[in-house]
């Protein structure tokens, strides 16, 4: 290398650097016109610093353009990204699309052959969403494969068989991998599933896999005798990759049987966990575990997001119990815990220092347990944002509880459409015995859990909430509402009805100089199938599968 | 033993051990076959989405409903309005798939 290439490596290097530090000062903050992962930024805020559209001018959004996704089998249940004014989205069936984001229209499509037995399995055929890095876009299917395609054309690249799709009770991806610099990693369902969910690390250029970590630990005090053989775990959800500490961090599914753990008598590791990996390896740097040897089916693949706070590095992490765990990002130590609702009475409560679990209810056999909140946990999968202007965590609360009761159950890895859950249910839900509304969108801060507002609903929420700089909160719900808050009071600025319920994730993007608001509609998933005896307004929500953008109006 | 409990005894070997096909439709009147076809319902957790008497989530008991339909529902899995139930076809034998449909058909309009 010459010696003024080297000056000039040398300036460009810094350049580079003082951005990165200019960037650091604002998280949440960054490549603001872009929505380029699945919960946008890597501290998982769900937070667009876009403030085009703001409080005062909100109710002069219209409809820029509406997209039909595909499928509309089980609804529509991505967050799609966007990035430099292409949509990347994923709809039933893995059907993958590039779209302009000032129009709407397709750019290409891909639709993988997937294996028939899917027809048959538990979780299928939703996707939560796609990845986009190293010029490719990434998928996680529903029968188990890894899948890349030209961010260009939508060609696909490469293709990996990850999970033993038929030989472990149908075992699956229905959300996005994490792009950890050079590595993907791929987290299973496996909850209610028999067998043992894991996470692979895969090679994001090739497709050749790295290792796999199973989030059912080989351990007799854990696991006793053959129980741990289908434990469950799993990590259905996303994970969040912190290039900080070259760290993904992950929050893992619940053990097996459900609701059944006289055979798994120890802590069941690392259910119900954060575990913290390092994506080169895959070794395991710590673990929280949040639910020892869980019978409520309160899983922990919730969003990890990361915060500095007075100089500390931080987790905050909602277990679906609804307690949030605050802990320290370098090792797990808690820092906080604290529920989202009152209305819980597994435990009567968690230990703050310690996070033991503190006066549990047990399910006796054969015999109907009230139990809050019900297996749809205090909040669902879908995120909460978070905005650091208004210092506000924005969650979609259930305040509703089922009835556990566990039954006698033959494990049987071939039945596939039949949950290893020992159980004839997922719980007979019910309002909560103090008979208040079942949902609301709640306010609150992060670390200590002070609510500053809440708004009340009769169905409650369950869709991915988004928070931007304009001072405002999007929330949709399954009736097919779409509302516009207020961040700072929670004040309904504009509502929208969109044809169909959102189980999905709204997001924020700008393209030439105009911010736009992407919804994705179409009502579906497991909600759909099973909430309707509580509440029976949802039993006419037609399903969809679309997409509409909002700006506003010239 | 009575001559009339033998007759019964052998009447119910007899549907025990004859393997009915998809064209072959047993007497889903049968009590047995429609206990049997309960005891399914809540095993294979068709309950999760049906409810343990079928007024749950996606309910049966409004629907009139026949046979073959009921069965095929069952074998091949079915996606309407945007729902999906899973398919049984291989998972369950087809002497299963009747003995759910017994049930089915004992909860729904059409038997009444
Ligand atoms: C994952 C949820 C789910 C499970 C589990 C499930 N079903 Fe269904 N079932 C559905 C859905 C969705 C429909 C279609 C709804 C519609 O037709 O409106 C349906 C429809 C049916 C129908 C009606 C068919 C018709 O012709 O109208 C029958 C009968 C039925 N299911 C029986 C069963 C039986 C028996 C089982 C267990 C072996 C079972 N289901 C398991 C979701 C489920």
């Amino acid at each position: 290398m010459g010696k003024m290439t080297l000056v000039a490596t040398v300036s460009l290097a810094c350049l580079l650097c003082t951005a990165t530090i200019a960037l650091a000062a604002d998280p949440g903050t960054e490549d603001p016109n872009n929505w380029p992962q699945y919960n946008r930024t890597t501290n998982a805020w769900r937070y667009s610093p876009l403030d085009q559209v703001n409080k005062e001018n909100v109710s002069k959004l219209s409809v820029a353009w509406i997209a039909h996704g595909g499928d509309i089998t089980m609804g529509i249940q991505e967050t799609p990204l966007a990035i430099d004014g292409v949509i990347y989205s994923i709809t039933s069936g893995d059907r993958v699309a590039a779209l302009d984001g000032k129009t709407g229209r397709e750019l290409w499509s891909y639709e993988p052959k997937l294996d028939p037995l899917v027809k048959k399995v538990l979780f299928a055929p939703y996707s939560r969403g796609v990845a986009v890095g190293h010029g490719m876009v990434f998928i996680g299917t529903v029968d188990g494969r890894g899948i890349a395609l030209d961010q260009k054309t939508g060609k696909q690249m490469w293709e990996t068989h990850l999970t033993d799709f038929a030989n472990c009770h149908g075992c699956n991806f229905t959300s996005p991998p994490v792009i950890a610099g050079d590595v993907l990693t791929f987290g299973s369902t496996a909850g209610e599933l028999a067998t043992q969910g894991k996470i692979f690390g895969v090679d994001a250029k090739t497709g050749k896999k790295l290792w796999e970590f199973n989030t059912i630990k080989d351990d007799p005090h854990s696991w006793p005798g053959e129980s741990g053989k289908y434990g469950g775990g799993g990590a259905w959800m996303p994970g969040t990759y912190d290039a900080d500490t070259d760290t993904v961090f992950y929050g893992t599914g619940n053990p097996g049987k459900d609701f059944i753990n006289s055979e798994r008598a120890g802590d069941n590791l690392y259910t119900d966990s954060i575990v913290a990996l390092d994506p080169k390896t895959g070794q395991l740097k710590w673990y929280r575990q949040e639910i020892k040897q869980d019978v409520w089916d309160y899983d922990s693949p919730y969003e990890v997001m990361l915060f500095k706070k007075d100089d500390k590095n931080l987790i905050v992490h909602m277990n679906k119990s609804g307690y949030v765990f605050v802990l320290d990002k370098n090792d797990g130590k808690i820092e906080n815990i604290w529920p989202i609702s009152d209305v819980k009475n597994f435990v009567k409560d968690i230990d703050k220092r310690t996070g033991e679990l503190i006066g549990r209810v047990e399910l006796p056999m054969n015999q109907e347990t009230l139990i809050c909140p019900s297996t749809f946990g205090g909040r669902s999968w879908n995120s909460g944002a978070y905005n650091p202007k208004s210092g506000l965590w924005y969650n979609n609360v259930l305040d509703f509880c089922g009835y556990l009761k566990p039954v006698a159950q033959k494990d049987d890895p071939k039945d596939y459409g039949t949950g290893h859950t020992g159980s004839n249910d997922f719980g007979r839900l019910v309002l909560a015995p103090d008979g208040r509304k079942p949902g609301r969108l709640d306010a609150r801060d992060p670390f200590t859990g002070e609510r500053k507002w809440t708004y009340e609903m009769d169905v409650p929420g369950f869709a991915s909430a988004l928070t931007t700089g304009g001072g405002l909160v999007f929330n949709g719900d399954p009736l097919g509402m779409l509302r516009a808050f207020d961040a700072d009071t929670g004040k309904v600025l504009w509502s929208f009805n969109t044809g169909s319920g959102m189980r999905s994730g709204i997001i924020s993007y700008a393209v030439d100089g105009e911010q736009y608001i992407l919804v994705p509609s179409g009502w579906g998933s497991y909600a759909a199938l099973l909430l309707p005896p509580l509440f029976p307004q949802l039993e006419k929500v037609p399903a969809a599968s679309t997409l509409i953008a909002f700006k506003l109006a010239k | 033993m009575t001559r009339g409990f033998v007759m019964v005894a052998v009447v119910v070997i007899l549907i025990g051990d004859v393997a009915f096909s998809e064209e072959n439709i047993p007497n889903l009147k049968d009590p047995t076959m429609i206990a049997a076809g309960h005891d399914l319902f809540l095993g294979k957790q068709c309950a999760h989405c049906h409810g343990a008497d079928g007024r749950g989530g996606i309910n049966l008991t409004r629907r009139v409903l026949d046979p073959k339909g009921v069965f095929q529902s069952i074998a091949d899995g079915r996606e309407k309005s945007g729902l999906r139930m899973p398919a049984w076809r291989g998972v369950l034998s087809d002497d299963e798939i009747w003995q759910a449909t017994a049930y089915v058909l004992s909860i729904s309009q059409q038997s009444k």
